[in-house]
This record gives C-alpha cells, structure tokens and sequence, in this order.
C-alpha cells in the first residue's frame, strides 16, 4: 500500500516536473517575445523612446527631447560662419576640414578707414536665421506631437503652425505657436503654444559680439584683454590676417559653446603704398 | 691742350646699384563710387559700378540716401547701433533707422537686484524682465562708473518672509525686500544673514557651496539656497559666521588669491582666482565643490610667469627689432594669460603694427599689460634732422648719421622696425628699395710718374660704404640683403655692386 502511494506520488511529481518544464519555457519564450517587441518599438519610434525615458509624458519634454538633437547642429553652422547659414560677403579661412565661410559683420574693402557695419543687430539676425533653419523640424515636432496623443488615445486638434526663437541669459526659449486641444473621456486640455527651454550661454557671446563690432566700427579694433577681464567666464581670440581681416572667436568657457565672425577694419596696406 | 693732356683726369665712375628684381604690375586707376551692395554680398563700399548689384553712386557714402550712417534701434531688445547705413537697418526685424541717435538710445542706471547696468530704459525693462525684477531705472545718472558705484552702496541684508505658512528668507537687497524693487516684500535685516537663529526662518545651514555671479569668491549656501558668508572650513560650525555678513577683508587669507585652497574660498580675481567648480579645476575643497580656480599661467613660452589678465610682447621670428633691420616676414605678437592659458594676438602683418609692453603699478603689485599699435615708420624718410627723426611722439624712426640719402639732410632718417613689402609684386618694392641705389662718381687723378690716385669719393670703393649702403638699403624696408623670419638668407645677393670706367 505504502509502495503503490509512493509509486502513484512519484509519477504524480513526474507529471507535474514535465508540465513545470512546459510552462517555464512558455514563460521564457513570452519574456523572450516581449524584449523583441519592445526593442522593436524603441527602434522603430525613437521619438517614443525619448518620450518614454523622460518618465511622465508632458508637450514641452516631448517637443523638447524632438528638437534638440536637431537644433544643436544648426547652431554650430551659425556659431562658425558669423550666424549666417549662407552667408554673403564672407571670408574664406582654408581649415583643415576643408574651406570654410565667416561672414564679416562689419567690413571695408578700403585701407585706412574704419568698417560699415554690415549686420546691426546680430542677435536678432542669430534668432531668425535659427528660426529659419528649424522651422521645418519645429514642425515636424508639433505635427508628431498630435500623433503621440493620439497614440496615447487622445483627439486632437491643431491649428497652424508658426515659430520663433528668443535667446535670453542663459538659455533659448523656442517657441511653438501652435493652438491645440487636447481630450480623452472627460479629460480636455487647450494650449495656445509651447515654449521649450534649451540652456546656452549663446546671449553672452552675442551680445558681446555686437560690442566688437561696434568697437571696430567706431575705432578700427578692439582690446580683447579687457572684454576678458569684465567677462571672466568667456574667452575672445583674436586672429589677424595679412590682408586686414580679422576673425573673432568668443567661447564661453563652462558650455564650451563659441562664436565667430570676420571684421576688416583701419587696416593698412603692406609697403608704401607709393603707387 | 698738351698740359690739359698731361693733367688729364682720369675719371673712374664707380656705379653702385642696389636693386631687386621685381615684377611689372601697372597700376590702374579707377573710377569709385558708393555700391549698395557689392556682387560679393557687402553693403555700402566704395568700389566700381561693375562690381555693384545694387545701386550705385559715384559719390561718397554718407552723401547718399541708402547709406548714410545713423543709428539703428531695434525696438524689442532696446540696442541701438550707432554709424549704421539705413539699408542695414532695413534689414533688421523691429529695427528703425534715424539720422540722429533717437531718445530711446539715451542712457541711464538700470537696477537689477545688487548688480546694475548702464543701458537704455528698453533695454532695462528687457534685463529686468529677464531676471524676474521689477524695472528700476534712473534717467539721472549719466555715468556708469556712479551707476556701479550707487548699486554697490545698497544696504544688504536678511529679508524674512512668509511662505505657505512658514517664515523664509531671501539674502537680498533693502529696495527689493520691501517691495520697491518688488520680487518679494519682507522684513529687513540689514547685515544679517538668514541663518541667523534669532530670525527664526526655515533657512539652515549646509555644507555645500556656491559660486554667485558677479562675485569672485565661493561662498557658503543655505537650505533655502541664498548665499552666505565666504567659504572657510573653519567656521562650517561656527554659529557666529553664519549669522552676520562679513567682508572680504574679515574672511580668510583676504590678502592671498587662494588658488586651489581646500579651506578657504576667498578668490581674488585680480590675483588669478576666480570660483568655479572643483571638476573644472581639478581640486576638491574639504567642503562643498566649488573652489578658488588658478587663472595665472605658470611657465608661459618665454618662460616667465604670468598673473591672468596679464599681457606681453614676444617676437620670436630670427633677426632683431627696434634696429631698422627686421627680417621678411617676422612679426610681432601680443600673448595673453586668460584663465591658466596662454593665448596670444597676432599685430598686423607686414609689420604694420609693432607690439609695445609696460607694467602698470597695482595693490597687488606690477601688472604687464601690452598693445598691437600702429608701427609710425611712414614719414622717416623725410625727416632732416635727428631731433625731428626721434620724435616718439610722432614717429617710430631711427637715426644714422653717417649716411645720407639726401645730400642736403644731415643724415639718414629710417624707420626702426622695417615695413614689409610684398616685394613679389607690384612696383611699390621697386619704387622702395630704389631710394638707396646709388651713384657714387670717384674721381681719380694720374700721377705725373705713373699711377693713378684717387681724389673724391675714394671711401666708396671700401667695404665699410658697401656695408653702409646696405644698411640703408635694408632698413628702408624688406629690401637688399636680408634674411627671414627664419633666419634663411635669400637666393639672391638682393643688391649690385657695379664698377665702371669712364
């Protein structure tokens, strides 16, 4: 009696061993599935990754987290051509890189007088010429956004939609001029626009940049020691070229972040000029 | 006619050139006027109609409509620009041109919290707004030196005030604790800091530290986040240190930049200190991460030691300066010390600028400070005498006495850094270096017996003249027998040395 029970004990366990064998391959090859699908997502919606891995899905850190790898690129074109995208009436620096465009600023074709101002208010030009160059992938952003929410089992509207760029102390406020509403069940939400906060010293840089020019227009240089002693945190190299020009280049020392342009200004001609 | 045979005159002309070989360029002249803008994308040049797109003018810039300068306002950000043409302010979003620098260009004192700027009211309410201030703006202070100076002067203090329920501080100033300068409205507490147990505020005190803009130093920070006193290891657990507002002067080593220092934040940026973060400068403080940073630069390529801000002349081409015989190609350089690096400024090429050094006397001791100027060569040349030749006010010259360029001058008036020239064209290296050619008639006389003896001019046929001339052919610019910035001679003699009879 006691040997059958064992037998029937056994066999019991054998069964259920082969059963627990099945279901934890089940198991695996479910897990094994998911990872599958989930890299899959990731890589195939990288933007909802980006969106998933900020943790709670806001407008701002969605558009923010779409923008910004693409921003950063346009801005070191501006920063190395004197914030022109093409720029005209420029200086060609052969670099090792191969050969490279800076716009002048302020310029004079003539020995012995001081230059014309050729961009007044280079911050501003900065901040069109960056609107300019974004303005599709600003919409790409806000056309991609009303997809996710709509992902995410919300109707949406969205109206036209319009950019602008304003660079502050400190930071660059992109602005996204896109009127939205927003629902799902109760839930309804309206957005006039968003504004994404990307840091940047590129302000100091371009505010200071004005300054030179203003300087080479009135005096024909300038004293680069002293703008470094009043702005600790940024650099100014000047690099002056046989032929008068001279290129600026501001960086701010913590961001790493630089700007530069060409000036040619009271330069004077090699020799005696006798003929 | 037989004596005049017998006291025949031998005439010996020594001819002595000293030319170099220059191409032919002609000079063109043209006919300039003023260009809108160029066909390479520049506004308001003087150049010939065919290199303009736009409208052109042969008359002088200022004397046309499009590019007369004036002052640009941009209306958002309140600049102005000053000697801007009107079609470049056309140009600009929210930008208006005027002939007369507008009103609202017009400067005064901008308040913004314990820091100030002289700026436009425009401009004031565009800082203000960005620091979250109130505008405070004083049309009445016309300088910016009383502008800084009037900020300085502000009382500062503890300002305790009440926040969901509970009583908290901000460090800040009297006008913008009670409500002047309108962020928060509070008590004041003048030269108290919001540590202060007595003031009963959620503020504690931490052991970390921060760096505040505008100031040099590393100072402690509370729990709520204002800054302290300045940093100093030694009173982390002082009650006393956290209570009152102390001076630079009553806090740590005051009188040292303390670079790098682990206890004391005390940072002088006029020694070569600044506050930055301890990642940055490689050091870790025993509290908090931030330090004093050393800006000074150590060793530079001449091998002296620099404090930041500092300047100074290096001309490390070959040949010599200051002694009218540069070499072609050599120039001077301006380094500068900036934040531990050595950076350094090119003067003009061509050797149209030459660098000038001098210390300036400080509290903390000689300051070197250098300049790129203009090197004054151009009128040495027709200077007659000495005293005129030296005038440093008016020229960079050197004189030689023992020559003359000029039979009715007393001597040779050159330049004391030679221009360069770019003798590989143009006629202008022509025109140059020919002003020391020469022709020197040596006259000899026959001898009764035999012979001949020289009787004028005999010293041109020495060694000493050759070398003389050529002293002066090379101080004249990059001309005769010289070598480069690399110390290489050239592949020619760069003079001709002829003797004729005649």
């Amino acid at each position: 009696m006691m040997n059958s029970n064992y037998y029937k004990c056994k066999k019991i366990m054998n069964i259920m061993d082969k059963r627990g064998e099945k279901g934890q391959l089940a198991i695996f090859v479910i897990i094994a599935l998911v990872i599958v699908f989930v890299i899959a997502v990731i890589f195939l919606f990288p933007r909802l990754k980006i969106a998933l891995s900020g943790g709670e899905f806001t407008p701002e850190k969605y558009l923010r987290s779409c923008i910004e790898p693409e921003i950063k690129p346009k801005m070191e074109l501006l920063n190395k051509q004197g914030g022109y995208a093409n720029p005209q009436g420029f200086l060609v620096l052969n670099e090792t890189n191969g050969v490279e465009k800076i716009k002048y600023l302020c310029y004079t074709n003539e020995y012995y007088k001081t230059c014309t101002v050729q961009e007044a208010m280079i911050k501003t030009h900065y901040e069109q010429e960056l609107n300019n160059l974004m303005k599709e992938k600003i919409k790409d952003c806000a056309t991609s956004l009303k997809t996710a929410y709509e992902g995410r089992g919300y109707s949406v509207s969205q109206g036209a939609i319009k950019s602008s760029i304003d660079i502050v102390s400190s930071k660059m406020n992109v602005k996204f001029d896109v009127p939205m509403s927003v629902s799902k069940n109760q839930e309804s939400n309206k957005y006039n626009g968003f504004t994404v906060e990307i840091r940047t010293e590129m302000y100091n840089l371009l505010i200071l940049s004005q300054t030179i020019v203003e300087f080479e227009n009135i005096y024909g240089d300038s004293e680069i020691t002293t703008f470094m002693a009043y702005y600790p945190h940024l650099k100014i190299e000047k690099i002056k070229l046989s032929e008068g020009s001279k290129v600026y280049i501001l960086s701010d020392i913590k961001t790493g972040e630089s700007f530069r342009f060409a000036s040619r200004s009271l330069s004077w001609p090699p020799g005696y000029r006798l003929q | 006619m037989k004596v005049k045979m017998n006291k025949k005159i031998i005439m010996i002309f020594a001819f002595v050139f000293i030319v170099l070989a220059i191409n032919n360029v002609s000079a063109v002249f043209n006919n300039t006027g003023c260009c809108e803008e160029t066909k390479n994308g520049f506004f308001c040049q003087n150049v010939q109609e065919q290199e303009c797109k736009g409208v052109w003018e042969p008359t002088s810039c200022d004397s046309t409509s499009y590019c007369k300068a004036g002052t640009c306002y941009e209306s958002i950000e309140g600049t102005c620009s000053s000697n801007t043409p009107r079609i470049v302010c056309n140009k600009v979003l929210n930008g208006s041109w005027s002939a007369e620098r507008p009103a609202a260009c017009n400067l005064g004192c901008c308040v913004l919290g314990d820091q100030a700027a002289f700026v436009s009211l425009v401009r004031c309410k565009r800082l203000s707004g960005m620091l979250g201030l109130q505008t405070i703006f004083n049309k009445n202070i016309n300088n910016e030196v009383q502008c800084v100076l009037g900020v300085q002067n502000q009382d500062k203090g503890a300002c305790v005030y009440e926040l969901d329920f509970e009583d908290t501080c901000k460090f800040t100033t009297r006008a913008e604790c009670t409500g002047v300068n309108g962020s928060v409205k509070g008590e004041f507490f003048k030269n108290k800091l919001c540590t202060d147990p007595e003031l009963g505020t959620n503020c504690e005190r931490t052991r970390d530290t921060i760096c505040v803009p505008g100031k040099d130093e590393v100072y402690f920070r509370d729990s709520c986040g204002n800054a302290g006193n300045i940093y100093d290891a030694s009173k982390i657990e002082d009650v006393e240190y956290w209570t009152n507002v102390k001076t630079k002067t009553d806090s740590c080593n005051s009188k040292s930049a303390n670079s790098n220092s682990k206890t004391c934040g005390n940072c002088n940026y006029m020694l070569g200190s600044f506050c930055s973060d301890s990642k940055t400068a490689g050091t870790r403080p025993i509290y908090g991460s931030n330090i004093c940073a050393d800006l000074n630069c150590e060793k530079t390529a001449n091998g002296q030691s620099y404090r930041h801000g500092e300047s100074w002349c290096v001309y490390d081409d070959e040949g010599t300066t200051g002694k009218g015989d540069n070499a072609v190609g050599a120039r001077f350089y301006k380094h500068i010390c900036v934040n531990g690096e050595e950076i350094l400024e090119q003067c003009a090429d061509f050797k149209q600028e030459e660098c000038i050094e001098d210390k300036i006397k400080t509290p903390y001791g000689d300051f070197n400070e250098a300049a790129c100027r203009v090197n004054r060569w151009q009128d040495c040349l027709l200077q007659m005498n000495e005293l005129d030749c030296k005038n440093t006010d008016k020229r960079d010259c050197l004189w030689k006495e023992d020559i003359k360029l000029n039979s009715s001058f007393e001597g040779t008036c050159v330049p004391k850094n030679t221009p360069g020239i770019k003798f590989w064209e143009g006629e202008d290296a022509k025109a140059i270096c020919g002003q020391a050619s020469v022709k020197c008639v040596v006259t000899f006389e026959e001898g009764l017996v035999s012979g001949e003896k020289c009787v004028k001019n005999c010293e041109c046929l020495t060694t000493g003249w050759l070398n003389s001339r050529n002293d002066i052919c090379k101080s004249l610019g990059d001309c005769g027998p010289k070598i480069n910035w690399l110390g290489k001679i050239g592949y020619k003699t760069g003079y001709n040395y002829t003797i004729g009879k005649k």
